[in-house]
């Protein structure tokens, strides 16, 4: 939990006075995980560090934007590999919902404050991820980390697709239900 | 708006890794924004995703990685001018709809933005006559795989019977229709994968305004309906 915390005091850092130190912790923190994400979609390692390279430059160019009572440091750091991900891979952006809309539609009736800061928060859902049985946790991952389809995610393990939605619906159920045991 | 249909759970969650086409992307954004409930578990899926990049086996960044890329900020930092910093995009405003009726106030963003220049609400859309009653307009979407089109729909017209190859999903905009699901507003979402059958019925006074996204082309069951196939191009 303190980990987490940190990642975020550091992106906040970053945005505020330009902290070198802090980019170069979560640098050392962030880049090699990102370059491993890169590296599952891309198949190729140059092109993995120079995508984990620009990730982090957008982090710093964009640490103003972090918001730290709405995301954690990885989901934010996570949709920006994403994004990323998808501009170099399949030569367009990520369709997002514009928070400046006119058009949307705001909570008029939010969940009570939340117990657990996103940091917390955050840190329950890996515990989380970590307890589930290896059959569910390939699923999720596979989900995340590849670009395949949950028939094609069957087709490489060959099972079933049913035996993957199930799974999926399994591994959902107890990260939230693990989520609900600790709040 | 008060949403009854959302997308499924793994629609949401391909959405938040990252890994739909774009056609379906495009629908899920647009529900977003009108639907708060979709906002807050794809931001759930994304703690996920970040839960996956916190336990991946990492890969080591190559020798002064960290010395280049701070080279390269540096850079950037010294011509940097505090007044340009990144501001929001100046968006296209929708105007349109009005807020009585049963149609989402204006289109949102992610929408509009597929759509062309011109076209300022829903009645500006160039659409192109189908069948009796029933209009539509293709969207283009970069990618090849799926299909996003606008459809309007006269009331009491019936969509023919038909199923589905792979993964449909429609988004309601204006008006209502009822089929073997339920019956659907604006701002649901019919989220349908490729066991289910049916025959949607614009079933108000009001004509349907749906938008359809697919990732394999509909099949109809009748004579009639594999005659109009060729017309629907899906
Ligand atoms: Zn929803
Ligand atoms: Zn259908």
């Amino acid at each position: 939990p303190a980990e987490a915390k940190k990642c975020a005091d550091w992106i906040v850092s970053v945005a505020a006075i330009r902290d070198r130190e802090a980019f170069a912790r979560l640098f050392a923190h962030f880049a090699p995980r990102v370059k491993a994400y890169m590296f599952r979609f891309g198949g190729n390692s140059e092109t993995a560090e120079e995508l984990a390279q620009e990730a982090m430059m957008q982090v710093w160019r964009k640490a103003h934007l972090f918001d730290p009572s709405k995301a954690a440091a990885s989901t934010w750091i996570f949709t920006i590999a994403r994004n990323l991900r998808i501009d170099r891979f399949r030569q367009r952006k990520h369709i997002e919902v514009d928070d400046s809309d006119t058009a949307l539609i705001v909570d008029t009736d939010p969940l009570a404050d939340e117990v657990v800061s996103r940091d917390e928060h955050a840190v329950l859902v890996k515990a989380a991820m970590e307890e589930l049985p290896t059959d569910q946790k390939i699923v999720v991952e596979l989900s995340f980390f590849e670009d395949c389809s949950h028939s094609e995610i069957a087709e490489r393990l060959d099972i079933p697709l049913g035996t993957v939605k199930s799974r999926l619906r399994l591994a959902l159920g107890k990260m939230r239900g693990g989520l609900e045991d600790l709040a | 708006m008060n949403i009854k249909h959302h997308p499924t759970d793994q629609t949401l969650m391909d959405y938040a890794s990252g890994t739909m086409s774009q056609a379906m992307e495009l629908l899920v954004a647009t529900h977003m924004t009108v639907c708060p409930h979709c906002r807050d578990k794809v931001a759930e899926f994304e703690t996920m995703g970040g839960a996956v990049l916190e336990n991946v086996t990492r890969m080591e960044m190559a020798d002064h990685s960290l010395d280049h890329v701070m080279a390269m900020l540096e850079r950037e930092t010294a011509n940097e001018n505090p007044a340009v910093q990144e501001l929001p995009m100046t968006r296209r405003i929708a105007v349109g709809e009005s807020i009585t009726g049963s149609a989402m106030p204006s289109i949102p963003t992610p929408l509009v933005k597929f759509l062309p220049d011109n076209v300022l609400s829903l009645e500006d859309v160039p659409w192109k006559t189908l069948a009796p009653g029933v209009k539509h307009f293709q969207l283009k979407s970069v990618e090849s795989k799926g299909t996003v089109r606008l459809m309007k729909i006269a009331p009491g017209v019936s969509i023919p019977d038909h199923g589905h190859h792979g993964h449909e999903m429609t988004l309601l905009l204006k008006g209502s229709y009822i089929d073997d699901i339920g019956r659907f507003r604006a701002g649901d979402v019919a989220d349908l994968d490729d066991d289910v059958d049916h025959q949607p019925i614009a079933d108000t006074a009001e004509e349907c305004i749906c938008l359809i996204a697919t990732d394999a082309p509909m099949k109809f069951s009748g004579f009639l309906p594999k005659l109009l196939q060729p017309f629907f191009g899906i």
